[in-house]
């Protein structure tokens, strides 16, 4: 009894020896505020109020996102921090990707308001798995150790793979989620095992302690150890399958077109931005010692997707596929700012990122509003909507305008600040080839605004063509691109007071866009192109991102 | 608020007009003149503002820059969205919203019945706007926006009516020619960016003197290129023959665009690169000459022609003339002051013209018009006014300030004075052609329309039709209206008119040799360490009373053949006509210009086309590059199509293959 007392005090004694690290939770604040989220939501889906779980559940998410955002905008003025014994550093680069990532979620929660979705897979459920993943991307953009960074991915990844499959009784959600699961175990495995070679390369696992390894055995031959370029070739590989860099890329179209729409988006957009701010994290500051090993391999694996995502994106009849092929190649076009390796690169990465959450998250509001409307996301389908909702149509336009890199919108500017960095860097080719695939992306983008205005909608048309009939080209639903093609104002103004009120009295009531779908695409379109034409606010906003990463040029 | 603040204020309100009008053009009726109207107004008051804000700060103080944003700050590039506040720049701003609001008022009696009625102020807002960048705008980039704006809002007001066909074919000829200037802008902006590292307009100016020297080869081949686009925009010989087609687009239009403001723009660009052509006087002869030859060919047609419009628009050329004439001299302050008194009197001229079209139907042609005066006591005041303004009569605002140019080209000498003296031929035939006009429209026995109207009935055409070649018009969309409207019966018109005719009277008073210098002493900061503006070139008050003397005298005696000519010995004309033949037949047919231009350019440059499309198009780019690039797209988008088979195990095996070769090229490349 003595003696175990004894051995009790000793261990009690040791315990006090032992430190736990410190917790900075004002810096931990928004993982916090997320996962209190997540927990919350997930008890109070467990309502038995339809209207609890269907009203309150999401309002209580967008609280605890919006907290979230509070939080990173409050860390913004401090100077970076790296905390939890290393694990975790809290910079701008890594509070410009949480703040995307929180905008795309947030995007999502009102997406899916009225969506199939958090109906099928309960409300609660659905609305925490949103929640872990959005931390799991908070984490894995802190991350400033290999096992953070893993720890991150998978939180990130693993509930996607679940809301992939939230439409369970959909054979195509099922698809995606299964899909998305077994490739993307594959890419988590390729990681993990380049993570593994590069500890065992270096003996560390701290971001930190890997670069000044390199730095200090430099000229020691670490540099060309084929362990290390093993385990950094596999990291690429691993990150390629998040960031769906060709030719890793082959489950993006599928799994976003099995999706539930809101979830691509979010996926689209968030995981993106996650995936290419712990690319630029690993590569510009962990082993960006090993520049001139890798720039090269990403350089080419950036080309490659700029190709095959512009190409393969051509014939696409489904929106959300054609949307997939282009998320691949705009990846390719934020992979060529991290090849460079210099602070300007960084910096218009991260703007890229801001300016891709923007374009993308306006047309899928638009894709949301077509599948309920014709419950496809077909192409075609988008035939009339110019007429039927020019808010609608003006905010996918504008989006499809901005991917393709038009002028006066901030996917200009844009790419604009990536050819600057390639050329500063000494990568003009990858500048030309970027170019390139803008100039093909053309080729299905603009087919997407045709849809939206040159074409009558099928059986509306009709009606409106019939009722009109003051000149030769007057029927024709040209909607609010009149100059093309001899249209002619005046004229098209008349028919549409003669010829289209009765079927708008009739048919078309009924299309109206819900209004927060309306809201999340106008606030998008509008932003994408007041950033566009002053863009003066969100340089600001990334300028601080490339200092950040010590060691850049 | 600083006067850059103001200056964006400025640009504001017509960038809102354009974008409100526009967007909502099919929900808007009535409601778009009244936004249009407003939104000029606004920036008119907000000039004002700029210009109290200047006036608070020391001369030396009174160049102020403001950038936005930069566009582009790489390799040596400092294109900025930035714009310039200085006494130049918040005069044309003065001017050019002052008129437009004026204009924008009239136009919303004038344009009523016509179904474009919200598309018509949309586009004229962005003309404002467009202009407004050309004048406000702080470096060549900007310049060149606003430059090239302005040709595409002047494309889009002329073509206004576009189921003319004479509209349409009319408007594309500026365009093209407009473009060509444009391109020597751009051009220009090469030469002299190349040694000036900058497009910053003080940077360059203060750079300039310390690379070039006097009469570089690179200075005078920027300045001529300049020059070529102040030609094409002021349509100065030989690069003028799109201002009179112009003339197809709505009245107001011509009033405000061909002739108040923007035609303008190219007195307002060597004003603006004053220190530039400073240093190349070569090519400032060129401007000036070229403007004296204008002034004189145009003033010559303007005495045949017959369509009521075009006289006025060949007046303009020949006042733009004078201008280009004294800008290029070294007249500033004569060029700025002649440009304002212009706009006012010009304007003027053209809304009497558009009443007096209104109250004939539709009809432009002098031949048809007649003893209007007694119907059209308002506008025939007007009209007067606008024309001894125009002729240069005291003490009415075209005589101070087109004597202002001359006078300093006196006494300058040299070719100037050679040049001025020239000018003063120009007075004369201006005072002839103007009166010319005012005789022919107003006395002689009143016509049908002209009857009709003194007993209270407008006249109104059946069948209305195109006064340029007499197709129909479709009045759905290519005509002011059914209704015709007259100064008389639209307060909106008599308000626009009165002011302006009140200016075209009063407006020169700004600057009196001897008695006063308003104007001269504003822009003094700006033009200060120009030695061609120095007080050693200005005339002394003597001689420019001298010269104000002999213009009076010039320009009465104009009026008094036009007199001679058309009311006591009536007939003389055909005489006249039927004596000098060929003379009439060469001016009639302006010189030949058209044709001229015909057979030296556009042929060769047609069979220059079809070759082109020929070889160069079907075989080349269509076949083998387009061709062959879409081809190779398209295979590759189906070969990614078909890797894409949506099977688990062909992905796996992609990803297997992808990893494997990077893999391989990192231990391979190692070094």
């Amino acid at each position: 009894m003595i003696k175990n007392a004894h051995a009790m005090s000793a261990l009690l004694i040791a315990a006090a020896h032992i430190r736990g690290p410190h917790i900075a939770w004002a810096e931990l604040s928004p993982i916090v505020l997320i996962a209190a989220g997540a927990l919350i939501v997930l008890l109070v889906g467990l309502a038995g109020s339809q209207m609890v779980r269907a009203r309150v559940v999401p309002a209580l998410a967008v609280v605890a996102i919006a907290g979230a955002m509070g939080t990173e905008i409050w860390r913004f003025t401090y100077a970076p921090q790296t905390i939890v014994a290393g694990a975790l550093r809290i910079d701008d680069l890594a509070l410009i990707a949480d703040l995307v990532c929180a905008v795309a979620a947030l995007a999502a929660v009102l997406l899916s308001l009225r969506a199939r979705a958090p109906r099928d897979a309960g409300h609660g459920e659905f609305h925490a798995l949103l929640l872990f993943s959005l931390m799991g991307m908070a984490v894995l953009v802190s991350a400033q150790d290999l096992i953070t960074l893993f720890l991150g991915l998978e939180l990130l990844s693993i509930p996607l793979y679940v809301l992939c499959a939230a439409e369970y009784r959909r054979e195509g959600s099922l698809e995606a989620g299964l899909k998305y699961l077994i490739i993307g175990s594959v890419g988590s495995a390729t990681l993990v095992y380049g993570l593994a070679l590069i500890y065992g390369a270096t003996g560390q696992t701290g971001f930190g302690g890997i670069a000044r390894a390199l730095a200090t055995h430099a000229s020691g031959g670490l540099l060309g150890d084929p362990l290390l370029l093993t385990g950094i070739a596999l990291v690429v590989v691993g990150f390629a399958f998040k960031a769906s860099v060709a030719p890793f890329h082959q489950w993006t179209p599928d799994v976003y077109e099995g999706a539930p729409t809101p979830i691509t988006a979010f996926m689209a957009t968030a995981t993106k931005a996650a995936a290419i701010a712990v690319f630029l994290r690993f590569f510009d500051f962990a082993v960006t010692a090993e520049h001139v090993n890798w720039a090269p391999a990403v350089a080419a694996l950036a080309a490659v997707t700029i190709i095959v995502g512009n190409v393969g994106a051509l014939g696409q009849g489904s929106l959300k596929r054609l949307l997939g092929y282009s998320g691949v190649a705009q990846a390719g076009y934020m992979l060529t700012g991290l090849v460079v390796g210099t602070q300007l690169g960084v910096s218009a990465t991260m703007f890229y990122v801001v300016a891709y959450l923007m374009m993308n998250l306006g047309a899928f509001a638009v894709i949301v509003h077509q599948e309920r409307v014709s419950g496809s996301d077909r192409m075609a389908d988008l035939a009339g909507l110019g007429r039927r909702s020019p808010p609608l149509a003006w905010s996918l336009t504008i989006a499809m305008l901005a991917l393709a890199g038009i002028p006066g919108t901030i996917g200009f500017i844009g790419k604009v600040q990536l050819i600057h960095a390639l050329v500063n860097g000494g990568y003009g080719w990858l500048a030309i080839v970027l170019v390139v695939g803008a100039m093909i992306s053309l080729g299905y983008y603009l087919r997407v605004v045709a849809a939206v205005w040159m074409t009558p909608a099928e059986g509306h048309g009709a009606a409106a063509v019939s009722g009109a009939g003051a000149g030769p080209l007057a029927g024709t639903p040209l909607g609010g691109f009149a100059p093309i093609a001899g249209g002619s104002p005046e004229a098209d103004a008349q028919a549409e007071t003669d010829g289209a009120g009765a079927a708008r009295a009739g048919v078309l009531e009924r299309l109206d866009p819900d209004p927060e779908l309306l809201l999340v695409a106008a606030v998008f379109a509008a932003l994408t192109i007041v950033f566009g034409v002053v863009p003066g606010p969100v340089f600001q906003f990334v300028a601080h991102a490339g200092a950040v990463l010590v060691g850049l040029r | 608020m600083s006067p850059t603040t103001w200056g964006w204020l400025v640009l504001l309100f017509p960038l809102l007009g354009t974008i409100a009008i526009g967007l909502g053009f099919r929900t808007y009726s009535r409601a778009a003149g009244v936004i249009g109207t407003a939104a000029i107004f606004l920036a008119f008051v907000c000039s004002v503002g700029a210009l109290i804000a200047l006036l608070g700060r020391a001369g030396a103080h009174r160049e102020v820059v403001s950038s936005l944003w930069n566009y582009d700050a790489s390799a040596g590039v400092d294109a900025k969205l930035q714009i310039l506040v200085d006494p130049i720049s918040v005069f044309m701003m003065l001017v050019v919203t002052g008129v437009s609001t004026l204009i924008h008022l009239y136009s919303t009696a004038y344009m009523r019945s016509d179904e474009g009625y919200s598309r018509y102020f949309a586009y004229l807002n962005f003309f404002v706007l467009s202009m407004l960048v050309l004048v406000t705008g702080g470096n060549f980039i900007m310049l060149i926006i606003g430059w090239a704006f302005v040709g595409a809002a002047s494309y889009l007001l002329i073509s206004f009516w576009y189921r003319r066909s004479t509209a349409t074919k009319a408007g594309i000829k500026a365009f093209v020619i407009n473009v060509l200037g444009d391109v020597g802008l751009v051009l220009g902006t090469f030469f002299i960016y190349r040694h000036t590292h900058t497009v910053s307009f003080l940077g360059s100016f203060a750079a300039a003197p310390h690379v070039f020297h006097t009469d570089s080869p690179d200075l005078v081949a920027g300045c001529l290129l300049f020059l070529v686009g102040a030609f094409a925009k002021s349509a100065q010989v030989p690069l003028h023959t799109w201002l009179p087609d112009a003339m197809e687009g709505p009245t107001p239009v011509s009033s405000l665009i061909h002739a108040a403001t923007m035609v303008t723009a190219g007195v307002y660009l060597i004003v603006r690169l004053h220190p530039l052509f400073v240093l190349a006087p070569t090519a400032a002869e060129v401007g000036a000459i070229v403007g004296c030859m204008t002034l004189l060919i145009a003033g010559t047609i303007a005495l045949v022609v017959t369509d009521i419009k075009r006289v006025i628009a060949y007046s303009t050329m020949s006042q733009i003339g004078y201008m280009i004439m004294g800008a290029s001299s070294g007249a500033y302050v004569g060029a700025l002051f002649h440009l304002m008194t212009h706009a006012f009197f010009k304007a003027l001229l053209f809304m009497g013209a558009g009443s007096v079209i209104g109250a004939m139907a539709g009809e432009q042609s002098l031949d048809r018009m007649s003893g209007l005066r007694k119907a059209m006591p308002f506008t025939f005041i007007c009209f007067l006014a606008g024309g001894f303004a125009l002729s240069g009569v005291a003490p009415f605002a075209g005589w101070l300030s087109k004597d202002d140019i001359l006078g300093y080209m006196n006494n300058r000498g040299g070719l100037y004075e050679v040049l001025g003296i020239l000018g003063y031929a120009g007075a004369f035939l201006t005072g002839a052609y103007t009166f010319r006009l005012i005789f022919r429209t107003f006395y002689g026995e009143p016509c049908a329309e002209a009857r009709e109207l003194e007993h209270g009935h407008l006249a109104h055409a059946e069948v209305h039709r195109n006064p340029a070649n007499g197709e129909e018009e479709d009045t759905g969309v290519g005509f002011p209206g059914p209704e015709h409207v007259i100064a008389e019966r639209e307060p909106a018109m008599k308000v626009a008119m009165g002011i302006l005719a009140l200016l075209a009277v009063v407006g020169g008073f700004v600057e009196i040799p001897g008695v006063d210098h308003v104007l001269s002493s504003f822009l003094s900061s700006a033009l200060s360490g120009d030695a061609l503006a120095a007080a050693s070139h200005q005339p002394s008050t003597g001689a420019a009373w001298i010269g104000l003397i002999i213009g009076t005298i010039v320009g009465l005696a104009g009026i008094g053949v036009a007199y001679r000519v058309y009311i006591s010995k009536p007939g003389t004309s055909a005489a006249l006509q039927a004596r000098f033949a060929a003379l009439h037949n060469f001016l009639s047919h302006k010189w030949y210009f058209d044709e001229l231009i015909d057979v030296v350019i556009v042929r060769p440059a047609l069979t220059l086309g079809r070759f082109a499309q020929a070889v160069l198009e079907r075989v080349v780019i269509s076949g083998a590059l387009t061709g062959g690039v879409t081809g190779l797209v398209r295979s590759g988008s189906a070969a990614v199509r078909r890797a894409q088979t949506g099977l688990l195990r062909l992905y796996a095996g992609a990803v297997v293959l992808g990893l494997t070769a990077v893999v391989l090229y990192f231990l391979i490349s190692a070094h």
